[in-house]
């Protein structure tokens, strides 16, 4: 029975195919507009990195002197200074931890046909690859005493790697950065977790990730400056040796737990710790110290920009209009066939049989406004894209994306639909029969 | 009152050729209450459109209450049709989402009056047709006999010189039937002109004059004689 | 006018004139609150920078990859500066420390008085070694430009006070309310060790370096110093002669190339595409919401036309009677126009109540700005002009139908 009636929806279709290009465009110009815009939230608000999203945990303490202090007013310093990066590296907790920052570092090829370049890098500790998954193509990460004494190596993006040297392996390559050779250790696979939840202070919080990685002991050595904020609150004294002594924030800093059960004790080490440093006189502050996990830090970090939302909210305004407007078309096709439903009725067609043909008719709309509406979809998202790499890394739809498309705009018909056939059922046979 | 000389009608359409009318003739005189009946097809419903200034016509002339038809534009046809014609339909033709007040009112609301005589107007017809009382009410609620009245006011409360009435009873039971003919007989003994198109011959008989139209043309002028039913002449 | 008939009937037959109001009421609320986030991005994009004549000013960001010490550096920029002045076509350079509109730069509290625990503001703060208010144009308010002899070379590892401050406008209105600036001292961080800095003149405008939307988008102060020996490249930015910025820009690559004797990076920016990357994001929201607004039309406008066509097609029986009661065709148009423009009206007031209740919500949830009335207003006039408009299609086929279809059997 199903078949027959989607036969005869698509059948009524293209008797008069004005009013249903009218239909399908309209719904699938609002499912559109609201797909695109979902889809973007979707990818920004999705978890990027699942399998171990609670694990992940990141400090933030108030470093800030005690005068000018207005609790309303100020946006958290979600920075970590040298000093206490320092010892939360030491500190052990966690299964592993890593500090970090972001710099943008100089490439001098090994071909002098080549021209140097500008490439955007961070200086992590080597627990960096292990904590986010990050996979390797080539190598792997520098190794533990590398790590400590800051030695000149590099792991490479695949990108770069080969940009630098092509096809071929580069592993125990040199290359020249901040004006020393550099050994090449590793290269990476493609990996761009969206958003960078690693490092959202600095950068983009979507797009591409870093092309380069050295150690981050190396960074200091090298007094190689950041790529990122820096925020002073204190008398500094000047120079990279005074940031460095200084209550400066200018670090990131991640630890990985066992398991997210160990949060608790974590967070009793942090506070001790704070506890402690007061003593020294340092954290003049009251704040709380925070702990933040992955989606946590997300929200914190305002990762879904208040414009998206915004377009997010106005797509589904436009598409209840367009449901309304579909509503109102569906009621002008349905109500000029009265006369079949009559003659339907009086040929022992009961009002659920009648609910159930116009039903399907509707949700035929439905699936062909989904077709339209995913091409139009895919059509803003590109239009979308065009304005910038961070934004095209986002905006995109994966497969459950699509599934919603159809699901949306089935539901829309549907929805749109069941005033106009409650209308149609209502049609009596005899009535109807006498009209000419 | 009214008159119309070799007046023809012919329906075009793609390659076939009506001829509704042929050289029609017919003369009403003020105060009269004529009937028109024929066979289905004879041109009844094209004559009453062209009487009613409904229709065009082809050729010939067509004189209504002194004023020549013939060259007069749309607005000058809906104004005359409304100052000076009343309309009474077969299917009564109220509006259904509209009470009666305000059915009587719409050919008054294009005849310009102001509401205070508009409203006098609506009342009187209603109380002419015996329905003041329920003039808040829907067309729905009423019995088909009742509506027709309505209708009827409605044709009335302009102040119309001559009536149009298209088969008035045809969809009303015998005894309704009877009563909305002697309403017309009321309304013309008041002085209206009524012209009436029926099929029902027994009707016809009741009336001053009675024209028959077969093929397009008048056939028989029957004056309303007693010995009509004697002599056995079908109207 | 027969606005109470219409109206009862209308009454009667609710659907379809409450499905059109809801479409001009939700049209009207998004397209109210959407036009006018679509203004406030334009006005913010529209906003001037300070600098004058845009078109004509860009920057070398310059990196060498080796240094020969502090001393070295100094020298070599000093040599690039005066390699770039020799470059015909340039008007004026500068080095300085920040661009307008980059986001990058400084931001430095200040304070009025040395005994403050609080600051008075964040400013934004471009150090500079030449003169900005000629490079860029400055229109100087108050004051003096610095004088040659107020310019310092600050070594990296050392601090010095700068020897003067030129403060932006709207800085100085927060700072010293209703009174000169010229003359105040302006400290640089508070307390013992807060840098007291004379101020000696006031520019216009001068936006920060994020551009921000809000007040603090024009505190910026210009302090006439370098810092130099930390080899983190130099940023020169220069005007060129009207109409030659793009041969400029190429003729001062090649001279600062052939003037390093060492591999040197080169980066440049022109502050028109600063502008454009800044309110990139901005002006696509912008063109996203006018093509959403063209379309909401669209669609109510179709709207409109479809449900006056399918009632006049439901009436057609009913619009013969009238026209056969002696209503002329314009009566008839008037009867369809008259009913479209109180099914719209009841449609605006719905919308004009809709989009208060939308801009309330985006106010609260978004800390988005509050709904002139203005915009109200205007969409209300649009979708009124709009019922109009579209209802006059189907009201002139209803006019078209004939009288004769009173006659017509039922």
């Amino acid at each position: 029975m199903f078949a027959y009636y989607f036969k005869l929806g698509v059948r009524s279709l293209r008797r008069n195919p004005v009013l249903t290009v009218l239909m399908v465009l309209t719904l699938a110009v609002g499912v559109a507009a609201s797909v695109s815009t979902l889809a973007i939230l979707h990818m920004m608000s999705g978890d990027p990195i699942p399998q171990k999203s609670t694990r992940l945990l990141a400090p933030v303490f108030d470093t800030r002197p005690a005068e000018n202090f207005d609790p309303a007013g100020e946006r958290p310093d979600e920075q970590l200074t040298y000093i206490d990066a320092g010892n939360l590296l030491k500190s052990g907790q966690g299964v592993r931890r890593t500090a970090m920052y972001g710099t943008a570092v100089v490439i001098e090829p090994p071909e002098k046909s080549l021209q140097p370049f500008w490439v955007e890098g961070m200086a992590p500790t080597r627990d960096f690859f292990a904590m986010f998954d990050v996979p390797f193509l080539h190598g792997q990460a520098w190794s533990e005493a590398d790590d400590t004494r800051g030695a000149d190596v590099v792991v490479l993006s695949r990108e770069i790697a080969e940009k630098l040297y092509g096809d071929a392996n580069p592993i125990g390559r040199q290359v020249r950065l901040l004006d020393a050779p550099f050994t090449v250790v590793g290269v990476i696979d493609k990996w761009a977790p969206q958003p960078r939840f690693y490092s959202l202070q600095s950068g983009n919080k979507f797009g591409v990730s870093e092309d380069l990685f050295i150690p981050f002991a190396t960074a200091i050595r090298h007094k190689t400056s950041l790529n990122g904020g820096i925020s002073c609150s204190a008398r500094t004294d000047p120079g990279f040796e005074g940031i460095l002594r200084s209550e400066c924030t200018w670090l990131q800093f991640w630890f990985e737990l066992e398991s997210s059960a160990d949060r608790a004790d974590l967070q009793t080490w942090l506070d001790n710790y704070a506890a402690e440093q007061r003593k020294l006189g340092r954290l003049k502050r009251s704040t709380p110290n925070a702990l933040y996990d992955v989606p946590e830090w997300l929200v914190q970090m305002n990762v879904v920009g208040k414009d998206n939302k915004l377009s997010a909210w106005l797509a589904f305004g436009f598409l209840a209009l367009c449901l309304v407007n579909t509503i109102g078309l569906l009621l002008a096709k349905f109500s000029v066939r009265a006369s079949e439903v009559g003659i339907r009725r009086a040929l022992g067609a009961s009002r659920k049989d009648i609910f159930r043909q116009f039903l399907t008719e509707s949700a035929v709309i439905g699936l062909a406004g989904g077709v339209l509406g995913l091409l139009l979809a895919f059509g803003a998202l590109a239009l979308l894209s065009m304005q910038s790499r961070a934004i095209a890394a986002v905006a995109r739809m994966d497969l459950s994306m699509l599934a919603v498309t159809f699901v949306l705009s089935v539901l829309a018909a549907l929805l749109a639909g069941l005033l106009p056939t409650w209308r149609a059922c209502q049609v009596t046979p005899a009535i109807q029969l006498k009209s000419q | 009152m009214l008159r119309m000389s070799n007046l023809s009608k012919v329906y075009r359409t793609h390659m076939i050729e009506t001829h509704a009318l042929r050289r029609f003739e017919i003369a009403v005189k003020a105060g009269e209450f004529v009937t028109v009946t024929g066979p289905s097809g004879s041109g009844k419903t094209s004559f009453l459109n062209i009487a009613g200034l409904l229709e065009e016509f082809t050729s010939g002339e067509y004189i209504l209450d002194g004023v020549n038809v013939k060259g007069l534009d749309d607005a000058a046809r809906s104004r005359l049709r409304n100052e000076k014609l009343g309309f009474i339909f077969q299917g009564f033709n109220l509006i259904p989402d509209l009470n009666l007040f305000d059915n009587v009112d719409v050919p008054l609301r294009y005849r310009g009056f102001n509401a205070r005589e508009r409203k006098e107007r609506i009342e009187d017809a209603l109380a002419k047709v015996g329905l003041a009382s329920r003039m808040k009410h829907y067309p729905a609620e009423l019995s088909g006999g009742q509506q027709q009245r309505v209708a009827i006011a409605r044709a009335l409360a302009g102040s119309p010189r001559l009536l149009l009435a298209d088969e008035p009873t045809g969809n009303l039971d015998t005894q309704m039937a009877r009563g909305v003919m002697e309403l017309l007989e009321e309304i013309n003994a008041a002085g209206t002109t009524i012209l009436m198109v029926t099929h029902d011959p027994e009707l016809a008989v009741r009336t001053h004059r009675n024209v028959h139209i077969i093929d397009g043309q008048v056939s028989d002028l029957v004056r309303r004689a007693p010995s009509l039913a004697d002599a056995g002449v079908p109207a | 006018m027969e606005i109470r008939p219409i109206l009862s009937s209308l009454m009667r037959n609710k659907t379809g004139p409450i499905l059109v109001a809801l479409q001009v009421a939700l049209s009207l609320a998004i397209l109210a609150n959407a036009l006018h986030i679509v203004g406030e991005r334009r006005a913010a994009a529209a906003r001037p920078s300070g600098i004058d004549d845009e078109q004509a000013v860009f920057a070398i960001d310059v990196n060498h990859l080796r240094s020969d010490g502090p001393e070295q550096e100094l020298a070599t920029q000093n040599r690039e500066i005066a390699t770039l002045r020799a470059v015909p076509g340039v008007v004026s350079v500068a080095n300085v420390g920040q661009l307008p509109m980059s986001n990058s730069g400084w931001n430095t509290s200040v304070a009025i008085e040395r005994k403050q625990t609080r600051e008075s503001a964040v400013a934004s703060t471009y150090t500079v070694a030449d003169s900005l208010v000629q490079t860029w144009g400055l229109r100087l308010a108050e004051g003096r430009d610095f004088a040659p002899g107020e310019f310092i070379d600050v070594p990296m590892g050392s601090r010095e006070t700068p020897r003067a401050v030129i403060v932006a406008r709207a800085l100085a209105a927060k700072l010293w309310p209703g009174q000169p600036a010229v003359g105040k001292t302006l400290y640089i961080g508070m307390g013992e060790e807060a840098m007291a800095i004379p101020v000696v003149g006031v520019i216009e405008r001068l936006q920060d370096h994020s551009a921000r939307i809000d007040e603090r988008g024009e505190f910026s102060i210009i302090v006439p110093t370098r810092e130099y020996g930390a080899n983190g490249g130099a940023i020169y930015t220069m005007r060129a002669a009207p109409g030659q910025r793009e041969r400029v820009i190429r003729d001062a690559e090649a001279a600062l190339r052939n003037a390093s004797p060492g591999p040197v990076i080169l980066k440049i920016r022109t502050v028109d595409e600063l502008r454009k990357k800044r309110y990139r994001a901005d002006m696509a929201l912008s063109w996203t919401l006018v093509v959403v607004s063209v379309l909401l039309l669209l669609i109510t406008a179709g709207g409109i036309v479809g449900m006056a066509s399918l009632w006049v097609n439901q009436r057609r029986k009913q619009i013969g009677v009238r026209r056969a009661l002696g209503a002329k065709k314009s009566d008839i148009v008037r009867y369809f126009i008259l009913e479209n423009v109180l099914i719209t009206s009841a449609g605006v007031f719905g919308g004009v109540l809709l989009g208060v209740g939308l801009n309330q919500l985006l106010v609260s949830r978004l800390e988005m700005a509050r709904l002139p009335l203005g915009y109200l207003a205007l969409g209300a006039l649009v979708f009124w002009v709009l019922g109009i408009v579209a209802a006059y299609g189907p009201a002139w086929r209803a006019a078209g139908i004939s009288p004769a279809l009173a006659t017509r059997s039922a």
